[in-house]
């Protein structure tokens, strides 16, 4: 029962995925393949005086987009397990339907909303907010905004259903204690979700670094990603070592999140056993 | 005791901004403005401009013929692998749970890339039977989790009671297991076909010539925006089909449930 | 009585229900006292109005004569022991202890020697570090009254603290609630549903019914003298005869008519003039079974009965005796049982009977009563009573 699926993606997806290590060694074929022998030609492309700035970028927007994708969620999240049962299901499902839709239809619809002559920009000149010239697209503002947009479910559902089982006397006790709502809500709520926000961290920073969809069409040459450049080196140049070298280095940034996120969980479940344990 | 109105605000504010540009776009397939910026009249010619657009055709065949495909071959794949998975606890399975679980947290750009490189390494000729390989690998992951999830709600009792009443184990199997399975095989097999159906990124990387789907036309379209208005009436026409599924689903859901 | 928590008509809707329903009584200072009903009857809604949960609809709670209303729960000088505790998971006792020093911003020195004092209260020093997940149900449970004993409250307002624990280990629980209320000599006011808790522990309770007070007293006032039909039902057991007062006998007693019996005596004490239509209540303990009728007395009444059913329950019996459509539950002490010559079995005939002293009259006619009537009493209400409720996560 194993062999079917395990030999299935060994072959499409760890083999393909070390490949990525591996052709970030060969060198380029003028014709847009892959060249014989090996070389650290690859490598040394990365030292491009560009790429600092885009990695710098890359890393800046996918943790302003988490950021901003928590400090959203939390509240709704909350809001969500705390309404009645039958209001918990219309809001769930409220939340989760626009994103039935397609993925490329929700940024068009953002590019349209965004547009020179669409309709936000008339709202914002009209009440005097912008001036005629002013550009909502094809800058890092309008990137930031649409991937938030695009990876707030990714955080609403594990910070909501760590808050639908959280214990919500815990913050009557608190306020019963003296605490404030608000000083309830930052050292017994949250902690009480923790696990939950680190999901929702992994969950939105790492398919944010991997963003190319977005920049490509809402961002302009000043807000590209690092995806942005692994397309262009495989489709614009046809030089696929280096957008493997490229890719190699996304994926040690992947990696590198996950790792410390495991290890995080990992120190704290070594501590006293988890709440399960209980009676 | 008073509770803060920030947690509703928010909330409300998230709806506004999630259905906002859902809202305008369908309006604006209705628009006889190019820009959609002002109402400018009532028209259903970019309904119209559409249905006689080739190039779109074409890509909705493809991408129901792999979206079927890539749904058959992961159901089979990811259910077989969710029996491995629940039934052992070797070494072996929990390599086999790393290697399935790894692509569903891998950003599919990477995933695009690497079965890019593979494809032209191996020498396949990029195409409908390459978009087909990439779709299945993805989905199985998916089907396998959904069943998998089904699988440690199931009460293994059931079976024994099957046994005990003189079933052997392929009939106990056949009879008990797979029936009160077949839910979330069959919700597996749905977000498998919606994935497959609104990839994008991977698609875009092992697609070659005359193997087009709808995202990618889309893409192109979104990409040469002359046919700007006319995204938005297949978008109107899309959003009404996976709603539309998505109920259907819901109420199969319920059915099953009561 | 000086009243230091004071509920002036309080009432509080949640839609069409009633939760309470025009609640007024007094506590002392340093009294405990109790709030006692079923589920459902609005003592919990009560205390959480004290706690700062929820707000009244109608009327005022004072605290040492001072409006509670418009203070949020944070800001109000009592502390709650909450059914579950309530602990927080993610910290230890020690900081559990601590919260409410941390968020009034104590000194860090004052916070640790306070700590050590309230852990050397509940005797768990050495379980200082441990999380709430490590320690039993009644080490979590002294943590809790360490935790809200710190704040050094007016009033501890406690919500079936002992409900989530077994009957050995409530037992115990019990002495030290009550210990630790003779010692920190503070106002408790304590939620159960429990006849027993409430009774061992209380100067005065208050038993409740579907929002409103039915009888304030203290538990020997409760139980011998209750006021209406619902507290007799409620609090321990009881026998109740329909009737109608006949007449008066030399003032102190009347003679009441009872359909099926023979006519009954019963002590006076509320004055029901002839005519009163009354419910007779007689606790089981205070019934006599005997083989043999009784020596004759004016002041004792005796019913021949058929015996129905016999629980043998170890320090005692229980009888169920039938007469008409009466079915009465009698419990005897056992005394030298086994020496008797033959005790009473099943289907055989035997007399009952109780003292006039021994029955009160209640006058009170109300639907609800209608439905306590034909009601049974309970087949034993301390062993029902004793079973832990099952809690579902």
């Amino acid at each position: 029962m194993t062999a079917p699926s395990f030999v299935w993606l060994t072959v499409f997806f760890a083999l393909p995925t070390l490949l990525i290590f591996a052709i970030a060694l060969k060198p380029a074929d003028p014709l847009g393949g892959i060249g014989e022998g090996w070389t650290l030609d690859t490598l040394r492309t990365l030292s491009n005086p560009n790429y600092p700035a885009i990695v710098a970028r890359t890393l800046r927007l996918s943790a302003a987009t988490t950021a901003l994708c928590l400090l959203l969620a939390t509240p709704a999240g909350y809001h969500i397990a705390r309404a009645s049962a039958r209001w918990r299901q219309i809001l769930l499902l409220l939340m989760i339907v626009p994103f039935w839709t397609s993925f490329l239809i929700r940024v068009f619809a953002w590019k349209v909303l965004l547009h020179p002559e669409g309709p936000v920009k008339r709202l914002l000149l009209a009440l005097g907010l912008a001036s005629p010239d002013s550009l909502l697209l094809y800058n890092e503002g309008a990137v930031l905004l649409v991937m938030v947009y695009t990876y707030l479910p990714f955080a609403i559902l594990p910070i909501y259903a760590a808050a639908e089982k959280f214990d919500f006397r815990l913050l009557e006790a608190a306020r019963d204690l003296g605490a404030r709502g608000f000083y309830a809500f930052i050292h017994v709520f949250l902690p009480g979700i923790r696990r939950a926000l680190w999901t929702a961290v992994l969950m939105v920073f790492i398919p944010a670094l991997g963003s190319y969809v977005i920049p490509d069409l809402l961002g302009g040459p000043t807000s590209e990603m690092i995806g942005n450049k692994i397309a262009q080196r495989a489709f614009a140049d046809r030089n696929l070592p280096h957008a493997s070298a490229l890719s190699a280095l996304l994926t040690l940034g992947v990696l590198a999140p996950m790792i410390w996120v495991l290890f995080l969980q990992r120190r704290r479940d070594r501590r006293p056993a988890a709440a399960e344990a209980a009676p | 005791m008073k509770r803060s109105r920030l947690p509703a605000l928010t909330t409300l504010l998230l709806l506004v901004f999630f259905y906002l540009p859902i809202a305008v776009l369908i309006v604006n397939s209705f628009n006889a403005s190019r820009f959609g910026g002002a109402w400018e009249g009532f028209t259903l010619d970019w309904y119209a401009r559409l249905f006689r657009e080739r190039s779109v055709w074409l890509a909705v065949r493809n991408t129901a013929l792999i979206a079927v495909g890539a749904t058959l071959a992961s159901v089979i794949l990811g259910t077989l692998a969710a029996f491995a998975l629940h039934r052992f606890d070797t070494r072996l399975q929990r390599a086999h749970y790393l290697l399935m679980y790894a692509p569903l947290v891998v950003p599919d750009l990477l995933m695009g890339i690497s079965l890019l490189l593979f494809f032209v390494a191996a020498g396949f000729r990029l195409g409908l039977f390459t978009v087909f390989l990439a779709h299945t690998t993805f989905c199985i992951s998916y089907v396998a989790m959904v069943v998998l999830a089904r699988l440690q709600d199931f009460d293994e009792s059931l079976l024994e009671a099957a046994r005990d009443l003189g079933a052997d184990a392929w009939t106990a199997t056949r009879r008990v297991l797979l029936p009160l399975l077949a839910p979330g095989i069959a919700a597996g097999g749905l977000l498998a076909f919606t994935l497959s159906i609104d990839d994008f990124v991977i698609t875009f990387f092992v697609s070659g010539p005359g193997s087009t789907t709808l995202p990618v036309r889309i893409y192109s379209m979104i990409k040469h925006s002359r046919h700007l208005p006319m995204i938005n009436a297949l978008s109107a026409i899309l959003m009404i089909v996976t709603f539309g599924a998505a109920w259907a689903s819901r109420r199969i859901g319920e059915r099953n449930a009561a | 009585m000086s009243g230091f928590l004071v509920f002036e008509d309080v009432a509080k809707h949640y839609g069409p229900i009633k939760a309470v329903d025009g609640c007024s009584l007094e506590v002392a200072r340093g009294e405990f006292y109790s709030l006692l009903g079923p589920s459902g009857c609005g003592k919990t809604t009560l205390l959480r109005m004290v706690a700062g949960f929820e707000q009244p609809d109608r009327g005022r709670i004072l605290l040492d004569g001072k409006d509670l209303s418009d203070l949020p729960p944070n800001r109000r000088k009592v502390n709650t022991i909450f059914q579950n505790y309530a602990l927080f998971p993610h910290l230890t006792v020690y900081e559990n202890i601590a919260f409410g020093l941390r968020v009034a911003r104590r000194p860090a020195a004052e916070v640790r020697a306070e700590v050590d004092r309230m852990l050397a209260l509940i005797q768990m020093e050495d379980q200082a570090h441990k999380r709430p997940d490590q320690i039993s149900g009644g080490q979590k449970q002294r943590v809790a009254i360490a935790r809200a004993l710190i704040n050094k409250p007016q009033v501890l307002l406690l919500d079936e603290p002992l409900a989530a624990l077994d009957l050995k280990l409530r037992q115990r629980m019990l002495i030290e609630l009550d210990l630790i209320h003779d010692e920190v000599g503070i106002t408790f006011l304590y939620v159960t549903h429990d006849q027993g808790e409430a009774m061992s522990l209380s100067d005065h309770i208050a038993v409740m019914n579907a929002g409103k007070i039915e009888q304030i007293g203290t538990p020997t006032e409760i139980y011998e003298a209750p006021r209406t039909s619902f507290v007799a039902a409620f609090i321990g057991d009881t026998n109740f005869f329909e009737g109608t007062v006949r007449e008066t006998l030399d003032g102190d007693y009347v003679r009441l008519a009872v359909e099926g019996l023979p006519d009954l005596v019963c002590f006076n004490d509320k004055r029901i003039p002839p005519g009163g239509r009354v419910y007779l209540s007689v606790r089981p303990e205070k019934l006599r079974i005997t083989r043999e009728p009784p020596t004759p007395d004016p002041r004792r009444n005796a019913i021949e009965t058929t015996v129905e059913d016999v629980v043998y329950l170890g320090s005692h019996t229980r009888y169920w005796a039938r007469i008409g459509e009466y079915r009465l539950a009698v419990q005897q002490q056992h005394s030298r049982y086994l020496l008797d010559e033959k005790p009473i079995v099943w289907k055989e005939r035997a007399w009952v009977s109780w003292h006039a002293d021994d029955g009160f009259m209640l006058e009170q006619y109300r639907e609800s009563d209608e439905a306590l009537m034909s009601l049974p009493p309970a087949e034993d209400a301390g062993e029902a009573a004793a079973k832990p409720e099952k809690r579902v996560w």
